[in-house]
């Protein structure tokens, strides 16, 4: 989509937009729009003199005489062009030095920085008054001193946005090839770092235009020109507010305050659309959460965790979308279950819902999740609070940042501790971190570091530590191994199979990878498109798979001891949440496919105890 | 880089711009044209031995950088201002005549001072409140309302604001329109010297926290959403903690770190951006004082005065930096 | 927030609430060095005066003083031998008398008894001969030697009388000695420098003496005891400044202040429409004017490149058709209702119609009337026609015509001026109806001067004068004498003018010497150098309902001046 476009759907950007173009539209239309010409030197009398609004004059007359309604629209044309003349120059040379100095770096960029900073260290209106008071008031003047004096900040912005396209792949090749600095600057780095300054640029615009309007208001504008400052200047030393003038007054000021909203809402809805941050965050306060007043059925003793029929979904732009459906298993205490499928089939999805985890938007419509007698998906929050952790805890994908990067990770771990078991000192919690630390093989005394003085595989063991604080029931780990090294993986692995021989603690494990199922899972449980395709133990599962998609997965694991057979892939993807298939939601890439699975939806067909798959062909008989 | 290192480099780099500052001052204000001996007395009165001996007291009869006629050549204007400016001799005002120009500078600053931290502190204090309130209920009606509210503030020219507040404030609510206190007043009691005291500072300080508080509603808002979206925060939820611990333990620290650096900034900023207030409201702080020099040419105060503000600047960016240092653990190289 | 922020806070509140008390202000205080606030006198019968103003003085040494807010001061902290009072008659003050030899060259002043400084020191005619001495041989005072300077000697054979000699007859002899403040010998004859001299005690013989001053903000001052004359009734007087004429205004109006000294035009409905508030008219001293001039200095008399001379002025303003045309399409009216809602007199030449009796009434008639057909018809007489049709006219054949090649004059004014943007834009509309057009620049008051003169770097200047209460006092800028001391801002010269002026200098008899003036003024009005839009007006208002005894009605407005601060009592 275009960037006008997705500017115009951004609901504040909009806003902006019409704004700022009423304001343009205003200024290039001002002689048809306004009712005098107040350039025209016109004979007035004293009565004319601070007049208030009436018919003919609207917003009443100025301190000369002249209709205020008029030199307000007249004054638009000033003030923008000064607004955008200034900001064009001070563009120029912020987006010159920043890219000169973001892609030569070194002494050079150094040296440009420097002086940047000694631009930002100097008091900007005291200069800006000193220099015009040097250079004389003409409009001209005013535009240069305000851009000569506003480009410091687009020059930080542009050099730490070449700095970081300077290290891309793409511009080291270009200048392996032997592409010129130039080109590769005009061709390669600028367009990645227009879109950066198109933000920045709106709210440059904004700000010469605050620039000149307070110059003008303290008497160095151009008094010839007429603009909405200069109309405040006048008005305030000429007496409006003692002659009670007020509409000479508010007006102008008014007319500032429009231009520079509108620019600056255009301009955050840029920056939100280039640098796009997370608009929703995790503590806002939940919205759809379903209430019930009897209990969960009560699952067999040797059941931990029961996930039965549950429904996720998510606010789209077009109504709810279902990323889960109808997905139901076991866990079973002291049982490891393998949650495998391809990204966004919904095994993280399910696992967060379980927790009550989901990103806002998320909803449990229908399903339970029974733990202990209790149906955490519609648990009032405080006794969801209790349960989290003690009962079930997570190990979240990609620990980069899942730790506090300013608090110690034995402090992170010890804060569990002391959440759910207050009587506990601190001392106390942060003996208990220690010993987790030890446990997991990070050790003890490196327990007042910080996350990011531990490796990628360290971190991952921390937090599994403090996964394990307070001794919960079932450990769910989402995808632990992603983006480890190969030894570390096992390392991790082994320590997860460790623990749980240890601590005896049910898991369920998130993955894609069927080998790692494979040597540490006693279930597996298969999903595609949001719902269970299969789900059996490991064992019943990989010898004998009775979806058709099990069957290709398994196909599609290389195998070390066939060097020779061809790796083969499974085409297609998996469908988006927006565009399910009716029917089976393998049915599109399914080899075995037949009419009907392009039409129903087939049932689970159990096939032994807490053995089942979904597919129409376990139906015909003699398949199995 | 060790932390101490850094610590050394970033202190020595902003003596180097003090220097500069210094230098470029210096020369900036001989550019001006127009005569200081003369210094806006327009007056047939005048006559021309009184403008020499103005001339001769000023200084200005040296010559500006080197001295090539008779004496030693650093008998120059430039190396007897470095030379003063080392013995911390600011010199003395043109305009106020055989006042040094640290007197008035300091007075003015002092006034400044008085003017800008109370509407620094009540600015950051309900900036980041709001900030916080709103990023926390985003998306509801008290988002909106403080967005708006931000977004209008931050759009609002410092000067408009005041002239409306002097106009409404002063018309309907009897608000004094200039001084800092009641002059040759009695006070019966230290509550009728802070009431007076108050009564005065109300106008100006609301302005200045109302243009202030805008941008800190913003940037604190934004940066509590960006904290808020992290992945820790979900680990903290995940842990069980309740939402006010996160935000407290979690939330809080990491979300002020670029308001911490914007304070910092701010204030060493605000001494120069005050001269809009001061203008409105005839407050006789920095601002004003720099504004009435450029039009008399008073040099030495116009020095005194910009070299304030560098070293308020620089001084504050420092600290911003180093209080940076200390709260991001992460942080080796800025 | 964790303890260790919560203590941070409470210090900083602790230092908010100690440092109260100081209120920073390095104040100087004349019987009080605490610097901190001090409180007024218990207040008596007498109240409490406070006046707003828009500037603040800067020099409490009257040699070196050089604003009119330092001179206010001066008037009520000292003395001097002759007074001026709200009709403009001299009157005695320190001198009881005064009188001249027959030669016109000796002049003698008898000096009152019983008057002594507030420090209890008895004035004599010592200190007055030492004042006067020390004006005139101090030369880098700015402005109170140039009264002086036809003094030969000034001594005091006895202590009660003042001799002054002259080396030719002196016919405003009164109104140099009311500049003549008169300081205490025996403190500034220890002082090494006198232009160094700060005076921050400002002993003076007048009927205030100084309390407290906060350079830019007040001026507190007390009823000194031991004056010689009625001792003022009121307890204080404070001057306060405010910067923002608006302010100055709402604090009339809401009582935080009992007169202001000054207000923009556009506020007197406002003020004449508030509770116990009188809006009050008269003129200066002296009279202030506003003025048009054109730079006509010819190349002959251009000061040398030593002097600063550049002489850039466009040619065509040494025409004086191009002047007079320029004059009659100048509408004054116009500018006086515009600009003053119509409160000023018009103007005409540069003796004031504050003057009295030496205003050139006689001259009104000969003034130019507004009439746009008029000065294009001047113009076109002259052979000034627009050949290029572009709305502008060019020169005669053969002339020069500046940088443009036609009527294309720069015009500039000081920025620190209200007015000047109004009238330069109704100006250049007049201006343009007669084929001139008008490039307009405002520059702050030190360019402004720089490019006046003596450099004469300008072609149209607006600015203003405040004659001071002798019809000689602005006259000089007409002289050919002038031009390369920078007094002369328009560079006319006229051997005439000069010859009239040394004459007037010293003819004694008012009359000859009023005849003497009128010609000058006839010529100045016949070459139009300069046109006179308008004389201000003195315009303040006061609160009828806090002090009575203002001094309003008569021709001099001044209600800040010892004529209004000595007789103020509390109304009611």
């Amino acid at each position: 989509m275009s960037w006008y476009r997705r500017l115009w759907d951004h609901r504040l950007g909009r806003v902006g937009v019409l704004m700022l173009g009423f304001s343009l539209l205003v200024a290039l239309a001002a002689p048809l729009l306004a009712p005098t010409d107040p350039y025209a030197s016109v004979r007035v009398s004293i009565d004319d003199i601070y007049a208030p609004p009436d018919g003919a004059r609207l917003l009443g007359t100025d301190d000369a005489g002249k209709d205020v309604l008029s030199s307000l629209i007249y004054g638009a044309r000033v003030s923008l062009l000064v607004g955008f003349s200034a900001a064009a120059i001070a563009l120029l040379i912020g987006g010159t030095v920043g890219l000169v100095a973001g892609y030569r770096g070194g002494r050079l960029g150094n040296g440009l920085m420097r002086i940047t900073d000694f631009f930002l260290v100097v008091p900007d209106l005291a200069l800006q008054i000193v220099i015009v008071a040097i250079i004389g008031q003409s409009l001209r003047n005013i535009i240069l001193v305000i851009g000569a004096l506003g480009w410091t900040t687009t020059a930080r912005l542009v050099r730490s946005q070449t700095l970081t396209i300077r290290e891309r792949k793409f511009v080291e090749r270009a200048r392996a090839v032997g592409a010129g600095d130039l080109t590769i600057l005009m061709r390669h780095v600028l367009p990645q770092v227009l879109p950066l300054m198109l933000a920045n640029t709106v709210l440059v615009i904004s700000l010469a235009i605050l620039s000149e309007s307070t110059l003008a208001f303290i008497g160095l504008g151009d008094p010839t020109k007429i603009s909405w400052g200069q109309m405040l200047n006048f008005a305030f030393s000429r007496g409006a507010v003692s002659a009670g003038a007020w509409w000479a007054l508010i007006p102008p000021g008014l007319a500032i305050v429009w231009v520079v909203l509108g620019t600056t809402l255009v301009g955050n809805a840029l920056e939100d659309m280039f640098n796009p941050r997370v608009g929703r965050h995790h503590l806002e306060p939940e919205r759809h959460l379903r209430t019930r007043t009897d209990s969960p059925r009560p699952s067999a003793p040797d059941i931990a965790l029961a996930i039965r029929h549950l429904v996720v979904t998510f606010e789209g732009d077009h109504g709810p979308l279902t990323a889960v459906e109808d997905v139901s298993f076991e866990v079973a205490k002291g049982e490891s279950v393998g949650l495998v499928g391809e990204s966004g089939c919904g095994k993280t999805t399910t696992m967060l819902a379980a927790l009550r985890l989901l990103p806002p938007g998320g909803a449990i419509p229908s399903g339970e999740v029974e733990f202990d007698g209790l149906d955490l998906a519609t648990l009032p929050e405080d006794r969801l609070r209790q349960a989290r952790w003690t009962r079930l805890a997570m190990v979240f994908q990609g620990a980069m940042n899942a730790l506090n990067p300013v608090r110690s990770v034995g402090d992170q771990i010890g804060e569990a501790i002391r959440t759910h078991f207050p009587e506990r000192t601190k001392a106390e919690a942060m003996r208990r971190a220690r010993e987790l630390l030890e446990l997991v093989g990070i050790g003890a005394d490196r327990a007042t570091e910080f996350p990011h003085q531990f490796s990628g595989g360290m971190r991952q063991r921390a937090m599994i530590a403090l996964a394990l604080a307070c001794d919960p029931e079932v450990i769910v780990a989402d995808e632990p191994t992603t983006a480890l090294d190969v030894m570390i993986q096992a390392q991790v692995m082994d320590l997860l199979v460790d623990i749980r021989q240890q601590l005896g603690m049910a898991m369920v494990l998130i993955t894609h990878d069927l080998a790692v199922v494979a040597e540490s899972c006693d279930r597996v449980v298969v999903m595609y498109g949001g719902r269970v395709a299969e789900q059996g133990t490991v064992e019943e599962v990989y010898s004998h798979p009775a979806h058709p998609y099990t069957r290709l997965l398994l196909e599609a694991i290389p195998d070390m001891e066939q060097p020779g057979r061809s790796l083969i892939s499974i085409p297609g993807s998996p469908p988006r949440l927006d565009e399910l298939p009716p029917g089976c939601r393998f049915a599109p890439r399914c080899p075995e496919a037949m009419a009907r699975c392009h039409r129903e939806t087939p049932p689970m067909t159990v096939l032994g105890r807490r053995r089942e798959a979904s597919c129409f062909l376990l139906e015909e008989p003699a398949r199995v | 880089m060790s932390r101490s290192r850094l610590l050394a480099k970033k202190i020595g780099w902003a003596l180097v711009t003090v220097m500069v500052v210094l230098t470029f001052n210096f020369f900036l204000f001989r550019v001006l044209p127009g005569d200081p001996a003369k210094a806006g007395v327009k007056d047939p009165r005048l006559s021309a031995e009184a403008v020499e001996a103005a001339r001769v007291r000023f200084g200005l009869d040296k010559p500006v950088l080197i001295n090539l006629d008779e004496g030693p050549w650093y008998d120059s204007q430039y190396f007897r201002y470095v030379g003063s400016m080392a013995a911390g001799d600011l010199g003395e005002s043109y305009a106020f005549k055989n006042r040094t120009v640290g007197e008035l500078v300091g007075k003015a600053l002092v006034n400044t001072v008085w003017l800008v931290l109370p509407a620094q502190l009540i600015a950051i204090a309900a900036g980041v409140a709001l900030g916080l309130v709103a990023a926390w209920k985003r998306g509801t009606k008290l988002d909106v309302g403080a967005l708006t509210f931000g977004l209008v503030t931050w759009s609002l020219p410092t000067f408009f604001l005041g002239i409306l507040l002097l106009f409404f404030g002063s018309r309907w609510f009897g608000f004094p329109t200039a001084g800092r206190v009641t002059i040759g007043a009695e006070y019966t009691s230290i509550w009728d010297q802070i009431g007076d005291i108050v009564h005065h500072l109300f106008l100006p300080t609301l302005t200045f926290a109302l243009v202030l508080l805008g941008e800190y509603l913003l940037i604190m808002r934004s940066s509590v959403v960006e904290v808020f979206s992290e992945d820790y925060i979900l680990t903290a939820k995940a842990k069980g903690l309740s939402p006010g611990a996160i935000v407290r333990r979690h939330g809080f620290r990491n979300a002020m770190l670029p308001i911490v650096t914007l304070i910092a900034l701010n204030l060493g900023f605000t001494v120069s951006g005050a001269i809009q207030v001061e203008t409105v409201y005839s407050w006789p702080g920095l601002g004003k004082l720099t504004v009435d020099a450029v039009s008399t040419r008073d040099f030495p105060v116009l020095q005194g005065a910009f070299l304030l503000l560098a070293i308020s600047v620089i001084g504050a960016n420092l600290i911003a930096e180093l209080v940076y240092l200390r709260l991001d653990p992460r942080v080796t190289e800025v | 927030m964790d303890r260790r922020n919560r203590a941070t806070w409470l210090v900083t509140l602790g230092l908010l609430v100690a440092a109260c008390g100081t209120g920073g202000d390095a104040t100087t205080t004349a019987t009080d060095d605490s610097g901190g606030t001090t409180t007024a006198p218990s207040t008596g019968e007498g109240g409490t005066v406070r006046i707003g103003w828009g500037g603040a003085p800067a020099d409490l040494n009257p040699g070196i003083g050089v604003l009119t807010e330092d001179y206010t001061l001066y008037d009520l902290v000292y003395d001097s031998p002759i007074n001026i009072d709200l009709d403009g008659n001299f009157q005695p003050e320190l001198a009881t008398e005064w009188s001249v030899s027959d030669d016109g060259l000796t002049w003698t002043m008898k000096i009152r008894e019983g008057v002594s400084f507030s420090d209890g020191t008895p004035l004599t005619a010592e200190d007055v001969a030492y004042s006067i001495n020390l004006y005139k041989d101090t030369e880098a005072f700015p402005l109170l030697p140039s009264y002086v300077t036809p003094f030969v000697a000034v001594e005091a054979p006895d202590a009660t009388t003042v001799t002054l000699t002259t080396a030719d007859p002196l016919p405003n002899f009164e109104y140099r000695m009311v500049a003549m403040y008169v300081l205490p010998k025996h403190i500034w004859e220890t002082v090494d420098d006198p232009t160094a001299f700060t005076n921050d005690d400002m002993i003076g013989s007048g009927p205030f003496t100084l309390t407290e001053i906060s350079q830019s903000e007040f001026v507190r001052l007390s009823p000194n005891p031991g004056y010689w004359g009625t001792v003022p009734t009121v307890d204080e007087v404070i001057f306060q400044t405010f910067d923002n004429p608006d302010g100055r205004v709402q604090a009339l109006i809401n009582g935080d202040v009992d007169m202001i000294t000054e207000f923009p035009a556009t506020a007197i409905a406002n003020l004449q429409g508030a509770d116990n508030v009188e809006v009050a008219d008269g003129n200066y001293f002296g009279g202030r004017l506003a003025d048009i001039f054109f730079n006509v200095v010819e190349p002959e008399n251009c000061p040398t490149e030593e002097e600063g001379g550049i002489c850039s002025g466009h040619p065509a303003l040494r025409d004086v058709n191009v002047r007079q045309a320029l004059a009659t399409a100048t509408d004054k009216q116009q500018l006086i209702d515009v600009v003053l809602l119509g409160t000023a007199d018009p103007g005409l030449g540069l003796v004031t119609n504050s003057l009295g009796d030496w205003y050139p009434a006689e001259l009104e008639a000969a003034d130019y009337v507004f009439d746009i057909a008029n000065a294009n018809g001047i113009l076109d007489a002259a052979g000034y026609a627009d050949s290029d049709d572009d709305g502008i006219r060019e020169c005669p054949a053969g002339a020069e015509c500046g940088p443009t090649g036609d009527l294309t004059f720069r015009l500039n004014y000081p920025t620190d001026n209200d007015e000047h943007p109004r009238v330069s834009d109704m100006l250049s509309g007049w201006w343009n109806e007669i084929g001139v057009k008008v490039e307009i620049a405002g520059l702050d008051s030190d360019t402004l001067t720089s490019v006046c003169c003596p450099s004469f770097d300008f072609d149209v200047m607006l600015w203003s004068w405040t004659s001071d209460p002798d019809p000689e006092s602005l006259l000089g800028v007409l002289l050919c004498s002038e031009i390369s001391s920078g007094f002369s801002e328009t560079g006319y010269c006229n051997p005439t003018v000069d010859e009239l002026y040394a004459q007037q200098q010293i003819e004694l008899d008012p009359a000859k010497r009023r005849e003497l003036i009128v010609e000058i003024s006839r010529i100045a009005l016949e070459d139009v150098p300069y046109i006179i839009p308008w004389y201000y007006p003195r315009i303040q208002a006061y609160r009828t309902d806090t002090f009575a005894g203002w001094q309003v009605g008569q021709t001099i407005l001044s209600l800040e001046d010892p004529s209004t601060l000595t007789v103020l009592r509390p109304a009611g």
